[in-house]
């Protein structure tokens, strides 16, 4: 039973680090705190929704779809925020608040207050009768993508030019400026990287969720959390992020009960948080000035 | 020339006509009802933005909101006294959790603050929900005490009645949590809490107590927001642990008060006069469905063309006339 | 889509046009419901029932030559905006009556202000005790209540299903709670273990741990007190992982054309609860029924459901007390039409509908229905009943 439950654990944590990983790296490259965030999810599950029932396009065949349409999406968003002044967290939060209620209600209008879901042709799971083991297709999906994903924006991360200087515009704007760094270019990028990580998730939490104008909350918070929690720009500490909180909350609710799964996430959350402010991958115990 | 953080004449004087219009104008009931919650949105506007000043921004609030609430409320089940005293009980929980933030979270800024404060909310909020015996868990308290009729002289005030009575109470409450917010932008205290803000490093250089005005700074505000929590408590007559730790009272405060304008002594109350009624009186009405959508557009905008807040460009205007 | 993009754009331009439209010397009522927000599904589904029983009054030519005027305002689904809205309606609208609501604790303090303004409120999906019992307000009425939903569950479990074990779950609202606590009661006295008892938040994204207990403890039925998205994931997950469980029962969001509909073969076999569906009505209202039904998919191009005929059956009682209190010569007041409320008596296609002196109905009696091929078959009452249970 333990080994199940490390299974959905992981899964579950694989989730939510691809939820996450696109708030992190327009967070962490622009400092925008983009509480639309679910809602774009959810716009790129819409769009998967429909490609999948009335254009009949197999569900893997509608990522990258839904990734190149979020790109636009996000250029767009991002064109709007350079509208936005200084204080710039802060009146991103308040702007993006505002569209997220404006994508709602759009939402609402086009697509109506059903619930929606997608479908995959149901695959049975893999059974190890003897460690009383299932692992669904699903999870499968979930934990290679994630890995997959993250693998691959490490590489681009550490091997790259563009990488490298999108870790500098991170770490420190200023000082990437001054080495030369065309860092307004560097926002774009963020975006056009950040609406492919959205476009992605949103299939993903269609299939494995639903898709309602109004459920685009709980994907917010699960990525303002988790990339707070790993530190932010940090990509692999976004996957063990995810993964911890995935943990935390299957073990809890399985021991503890369901009712109990947000107060020990929180509890441990908040450990760690004091633990390690700068992310749970960071090295030194330092708390990050606040601008 | 205004000195920082005093409003400007303009301000002031339309506030005073509110106040005029409240208590002389015998409007419509539900013109005194919703200017009367925009009053009550915009002192807990003001009690976030209190703590905002120091640079911290929280996103927990709504713990304070809760325990508020919930303090007060379980105080006069139990022990039952009058509303009007437990409600101070009820801000002294908030208060007391406002304590423990500070003793857990002292080092963290930022982001980290940030999320550490959102999670504190969950603390509470479970442990209220899953205490069956104590608070009826996710059933919720109904039929709380509600505010008790106030006699002044000849007048009788019935806050839970009378609406015209209640938006009074409500506007009195909001002008002292008002006087409470001008003295901490404008008082000795106030100019400590800006050299926090500015910079902590050199605040502490120079003799500033910077833990020393973070902990007061935070405990006012915990209080004033627990105090709010618990008017409300009594105002709704049941609440129940997802209402009164939802984000929606963690988020709203911050909204408005970037919306009105952080540094000014009126900004945040100034924001909820302004977007409540509109939202709930005209939005409302001429977009049943779709109201919302008008909220988030006005917000867009407004900061788009005003990012300091409607309270600053209003400072602006009647300065340069 | 398009068609359902055209059909939202009707409902919302002509709800945007409520506020302008204005008969002379119209009988204005008014609604309160969750159009926004996570209950937007069903607080819209009763505001479409509300329109339907409104507009089939209008097309016979009014009450008594004046026409129906429906105003409705959105509560955000929090209490406040309840408040200011019913407000709104009571004091600057000035309706004589008002129906809708989605949840209790909305419906509580509407029902509040509307006895402190001596109008008539008839809930449209009210369950609690606690809105009746001893509360003694002449002026609220509803066509639900919880015992209409438990009783049944728990008889039909108990008759027809005598499970060893049961596992329950149940959300932390007030309305699921004390049905998770009234089935448990109901279910232990009857002699079945509980292995399982849990409470999960709405808003839950994954169940994998939840259902490795049901694996573990292997109950004969998982009563299931979550809502409509909640069983979307849940059960979902239950069939992907392959969680051996002879039983799914939900009194909520199971019923429904549009969940089989997007759930498709993982919803063979669940059992749910439901007061009507097109199908299954009131014996004696067959063709009433199939009439509603078919003017109901005209105007709003989709088939009506339970959650829509519970705010029509709120609305008729409304309107009829409203009718009758005119047809007997006497002027439109709010205590009137209650007194012709508490004394109404109507076969509809969801009840008998008439009211006792708390405002209960008394006689709500939800049915259980199974999905079977992709149709709701009604199992229980006998007496109801259309198919046998089928094994799964």
């Amino acid at each position: 039973m333990l080994f199940q439950l490390l299974i959905d654990s992981f899964s579950l944590g694989s989730f939510y680090a691809l939820i996450a990983l696109g708030f992190s790296l327009i967070f962490g490259v622009t400092h925008t705190f983009n509480l639309a965030h679910g809602e774009l999810i959810l716009l790129s599950g819409y769009l998967a929704y429909v490609l999948g029932k009335y254009f009949s396009i197999p569900f893997l065949f509608t990522l990258p779809i839904c990734m190149l349409a979020l790109v636009f999406v996000a250029m767009l968003l991002h064109q709007l925020l350079r509208q936005v002044k200084e204080p710039f967290e802060l009146n991103s939060l308040v702007v993006t608040f505002g569209l997220a209620l404006v994508l709602q209600n759009a939402m609402l209008f086009f697509f109506s207050a059903n619930y929606r879901l997608i479908h995959v042709p149901p695959v049975p799971p893999l059974e190890l009768p003897n460690l009383h083991l299932f692992i669904t297709q699903t999870q499968f999906i979930l934990v290679g993508l994630s890995l997959l994903v993250t693998g691959s924006i490490y590489l681009l991360w550490r091997k790259t030019f563009l990488g490298k200087a999108l870790r500098a515009t991170i770490q420190d704007r200023e000082a990437a400026r001054l080495a030369g760094i065309n860092v307004e270019h560097m926002s774009l990028m963020a975006f056009i990287l950040g609406g492919m990580l959205i476009g992605l998730a949103g299939p993903l939490y269609a299939q494995r969720e639903y898709l309602h104008p109004f459920g685009g909350m709980e994907a917010t918070l699960i990525g303002v959390i988790i990339t707070i929690f790993a530190g932010v720009g940090r990509i692999r500490g976004i996957l063990l992020g995810g993964w911890i909180l995935g943990g935390v909350e299957s073990v809890t609710v399985f021991f503890l009960g369901a009712n109990w799964r947000e107060l020990v996430s929180a509890l441990v959350l908040i450990m760690l948080i004091v633990v390690r402010p700068a992310g749970v991958l960071s090295k030194r115990a330092k708390s990050e000035r606040w601008r | 020339m205004n000195k920082p953080g005093h409003p400007s004449f303009l301000i002031l004087a339309v506030t005073f006509a509110l106040i005029a219009w409240a208590a002389f104008l015998t409007g419509s009931g539900i013109h005194y009802r919703v200017l009367g919650m925009a009053c009550f949105y915009g002192a807990l506007a003001l009690s976030w933005n209190i703590f905002a000043l120091t640079g911290a921004i929280s996103l927990g609030h709504a713990a304070f909101f809760g325990l508020g609430a919930y303090g007060s409320a379980l105080f006069c089940q139990y022990w039952h006294w009058s509303p009007y005293i437990t409600i101070f009980l009820g801000g002294t929980v908030g208060c007391i959790y406002g304590f423990l933030w500070h003793l857990t979270f002292r080092k963290l800024r930022g982001a980290a603050f940030a999320l550490a404060t959102l999670a504190s909310v969950e603390i509470p909020k479970v442990t209220i929900d899953n205490w069956d015996r104590l608070t009826s868990g996710s059933l919720g308290l109904v039929g709380i005490a509600r505010l008790p009729p106030v006699n002044l002289g000849s007048i009788t005030f019935d806050v839970d009645e009378n609406l015209q009575a209640q938006c009074f109470f409500l506007l009195m409450f909001a002008l002292v949590v008002i006087y409470i917010h001008f003295k901490a932008m404008s008082s000795k205290w106030g100019w400590a809490i800006r050299s926090v803000r500015e910079d902590e490093i050199a605040a502490s250089t120079i003799g500033v107590d910077v833990p020393g005005i973070r902990l007061r700074a935070l405990c006012v505000s915990a209080y004033l927001t627990g105090l709010c929590g618990a008017v409300y408590a009594h105002l709704m007559g049941s609440i129940e642990p997802a209402l009164v730790f939802s984000l929606h009272f963690s988020a709203l405060p911050l909204v408005l008060s970037i919306f009105g304008g952080r540094y000014q002594a009126l900004g945040p109350f100034l924001g909820a006069l302004i977007l409540y009624p509109a939202d709930q009186l005209l939005f409302h009405s001429w977009f049943p469905a779709g109201h919302a959508a008008f909220y988030g557009l006005v917000m867009v905008i407004t900061i788009l063309f005003f990012p300091h807040g409607i309270g600053e460009w209003v400072q602006q205007k009647t300065k340069s006339a | 889509m398009v068609r359902s993009l055209g059909r939202l754009a009707i409902v919302l331009l002509y709800m945007t046009l409520q506020a302008a439209v204005v008969f002379a010397d119209a009988i204005r009522i008014g609604e309160v419901n969750p159009l926004t927000g996570k209950l937007a599904k069903h607080g819209l589904e009763i505001h479409e029932g509300i329109l339907a029983a409104v507009e089939e009054v209008n097309a016979r030519g009014g009450i008594k030559g004046s026409m129906v005027e429906l105003v409705s305002r959105d509560d955000q689904s929090l209490p406040e905006v309840a408040i200011n809205q019913t407000e709104e309606l009571l004091y600057r609208v000035k309706v004589i009556g008002l129906v809708g609501g989605y949840v209790d604790a909305l419906v509580g303090p509407i029902s509040e202000l509307a006895a402190k303004h001596r109008t008539p409120y008839v809930a449209s999906a009210s369950l609690q005790r606690s809105l009746t019992e001893g509360r003694q307000n002449p002026y609220f009425f509803r066509v639900s209540q919880l015992d209409g939903v438990a009783k049944p569950l728990c008889d039909f479990v108990i008759e027809m299903i005598h499970p060893k074990t049961a596992a329950i779950l149940y959300a932390a609202t007030p309305g699921s709670t004390e049905f998770g606590h009234d089935v448990e009661a109901c279910l232990r006295n009857a002699g079945v273990t509980i292995p399982i008892v849990e409470k999960f938040r709405p808003g839950t994204l994954d169940f994998s741990s939840f259902l490795l207990k049901v694996r573990q403890s292997q109950p004969d039925i998982l009563i299931s007190g979550g809502f409509y998205p909640d069983h979307l994931i849940l059960v979902r997950h239950l069939r992907e992982q392959k969680i051996p469980l002879p039983i799914y029962l939900a009194p909520w969001g199971v019923a429904y054309a549009s969940f089989i509909e997007e759930m498709g073969e993982a919803s063979e076999g669940l059992f749910g609860l439901c007061a009507w569906n097109p199908g299954i009505t009131l014996p004696g209202t067959e063709k009433e029924s199939e009439l509603f039904v078919e003017r109901f998919t005209r105007r709003f191009s989709k088939p009506p459901n339970t959650t829509t005929m519970h705010g029509y059956t709120s609305a008729r009682a409304l309107l009829a007390a409203v009718d009758k209190t005119l047809q007997s010569g006497q002027e439109l007041s709010g205590d009137r039409i209650s007194q012709q409320l508490r004394s109404l008596d109507l076969i509809l296609p969801m009840e008998h509908l008439a009211f006792n002196q708390n405002g209960d109905p008394k006689h709500y009696d939800q049915v259980v229905v199974q999905i079977q091929k992709g149709k709701l078959v009604v199992v229980y009452p006998p007496n109801r009943a259309t198919g046998k249970i089928m094994e799964h």
